[in-house]
């Protein structure tokens, strides 16, 4: 067998304005094509993407060499395999699941929800993407993690911080520095707030973890609250973002959602559509195959989850924003081991609170002018603005 | 092959034969079975796949195991003593006919 075929001409801009199109044509032609400019292996079909992350033996997450590691100033659970990864992995997913959220954060969020929508001004333009999608995604995560000393300002640029650094691929000492900053207010932070939340738990995810039976070393315990906080803003805030672009520029789908209270679906579809978390990479640990061509031991692929989710084989028009769909069995979350640990509570706090109450309190929203909104990011992706009109 | 039946929550049957070695959740999937979403793909991640077995069959499926146990907190449904993560029964001839009931909703 052959290697897969190497494409000299897609640029890192080119996937980063909009990397559909490409997408597409690599789905037809090319669903294993080594890409110069990436230097990586991506794989552009559903069962391709799914099947490698479902072998975390074959396609490890553990990558010695990732800047991930000077980032977070750790070697984090997302980077760690077996039975490792399943034992840090445990310690935080208590404090992300449905009966937590739904018995003791439900009403929290419903208040901090309307909090910070009842803060906006009516008949005005305001950016949703800046004025409540980012701040918002902030604070409700705040409180989960067990650290709702920290502002929305600090969260924000805290995650943004950490994720830079983690994508420093080119090794700058900048994004390190940064993420150094960021680092050391984050465990003064946490060391300041330690004794508090193991004397009075509550259910929080810093709380749950330092008093649990048999705890995680506290290295770790601030690994997993860091890798939550890189994690748990930008992509509820982008999906929440998207989700409100496709309702906004579908009116017909918007009134059919509020009439069946279809919000759920409206949250899938949104993340299906244009996935957060585009791209996802596993270091290949024996020689293996793809595809049809041979992957080498050591070779790094990536799986472009946004390129699944709108695959021919598993959907009808997958490049239109369509919300009743039959099936929509997106891998937005990502697949295996390493599955999102925060979907639940993405989920409800998206789907389930935030949305049904911004249509609820500025009925007749608008995005009169859908063509200045700019969308942005080959890793991450999202709309960078949301001018919309409030009334 | 191994016959499973999947009563949903409001009743309705489905009934399908799976090949020996496939989990129970996998052999929903891949038959478009709704009310399993098994969105890990069976890696006791997600809690996505819970059912809860029939009475009858309780003592050949066996008990859940610890990890099974902690991760089943994460299920969006209730969890009762016959609650398992249908990923972890592996179908062999000793589960041919099996019955298991599916929870409201697995998000
Ligand atoms: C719509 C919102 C979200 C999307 C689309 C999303 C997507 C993802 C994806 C695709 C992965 C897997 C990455 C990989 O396979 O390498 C992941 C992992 C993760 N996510 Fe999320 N996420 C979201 C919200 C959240 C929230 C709110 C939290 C925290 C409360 C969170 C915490 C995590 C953690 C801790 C992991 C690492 C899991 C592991 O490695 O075991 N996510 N997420
Ligand atoms: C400086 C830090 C904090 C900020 C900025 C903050 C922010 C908020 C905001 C904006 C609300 C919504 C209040 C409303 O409009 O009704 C809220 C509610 C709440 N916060 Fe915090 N919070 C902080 C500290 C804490 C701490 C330390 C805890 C406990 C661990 C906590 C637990 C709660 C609870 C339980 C609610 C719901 C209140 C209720 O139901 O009466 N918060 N917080
Ligand atoms: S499929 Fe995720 S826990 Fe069973």
């Amino acid at each position: 067998m052959a290697l897969a075929p190497l494409d000299g001409a897609i640029t890192l801009d080119q996937l980063s304005s909009d990397p559909y199109p490409i997408y597409r044509r690599l789905r037809a032609e090319s669903p294993v094509l080594r890409v110069a400019s990436t230097g990586r292996t991506l794989l552009t079909k559903a069962a391709l993407t799914k099947a490698v992350k479902d072998n975390p033996e074959l396609f490890s997450s553990d990558d010695p060499q990732t800047p991930m590691k000077p980032a977070f100033r750790a070697h984090t659970l997302m980077r760690k395999d077996g039975r490792e990864h399943f034992v840090e992995r445990k310690a935080i997913s208590k404090a992300l699941t449905p009966t937590r959220i739904k018995t003791d954060w439900g009403p929290l969020y419903e208040r901090l929800a309307e909090d910070y929508i009842a803060r906006l001004p009516r008949g005005e333009t305001v950016d949703l993407f800046t004025d409540l999608c980012g701040p918002l995604a902030a604070r409700i995560l705040a409180h989960i993690l067990g650290i709702p000393e920290a502002s929305d300002e600090q969260m924000m640029r805290w995650s943004q911080l950490l994720i830079d650094g983690a994508g420093n691929f080119g090794w700058k000492p900048e994004p390190f520095a940064a993420s150094d900053a960021a680092n050391d207010e984050m465990d003064a932070l946490f060391a300041e707030l330690e004794p508090i939340r193991r004397v009075e738990p509550d259910g929080s995810a810093y709380s749950l973890m330092l008093t649990a039976d048999d705890p995680i070393p506290m290295s770790q315990i601030h690994a997993n609250i860091k890798i939550a906080i890189g994690g748990g803003i930008n992509e509820p805030r982008d999906a929440l973002a998207t989700i409100l672009y496709g309702l906004l520029t579908n009116p017909d789908q918007l009134a059919e959602v509020r009439a069946q209270e279809a919000w759920d679906k409206a949250f899938e579809e949104g993340i299906r559509w244009v996935a957060p978390i585009q791209a996802s990479s596993r270091l290949v640990t024996e020689d293996t195959e793809l595809g049809g061509f041979d992957i080498p031991k050591g070779d790094t692929v990536m799986t472009i989850q946004a390129s699944a989710n709108r695959d021919e084989e598993l959907f009808e028009d997958g490049e239109s924003f369509f919300v009743f769909r039959d099936k929509n069995p997106h891998q937005a979350f990502g697949n295996g081991p390493h599955h999102c640990a925060g979907a639940h509570v993405a989920r409800r706090t998206v789907g389930k609170i935030i949305l049904p109450m911004l249509f609820d309190r500025f009925p007749n929203m608008s995005l009169p002018n859908p063509e200045e909104v700019v969308w942005k990011g080959f890793g991450f992706r999202g709309p960078i603005n949301l001018p919309v009109v409030l009334n | 092959m191994i016959r499973v039946t999947y009563v949903a929550h409001d009743g309705a049957e489905t009934v399908i034969e799976a090949e020996e070695g496939t989990s129970v959740m996998q052999a929903a999937v891949s038959n478009d079975v709704d009310g399993i979403v098994g969105e890990c793909g069976g890696s006791m991640m997600c809690a996505t796949c819970h059912c809860y077995v029939d009475e009858a069959w309780e003592a050949k499926t066996g008990q859940r195991s610890d990890d099974e146990d902690e991760m089943l907190e994460g299920a969006a449904s209730e969890v009762t003593g016959r609650s398992r993560l249908s990923c972890q029964i592996k179908l062999d001839p000793s589960l041919d006919g099996l019955v298991v009931h599916l929870p409201e909703e697995q998000l």
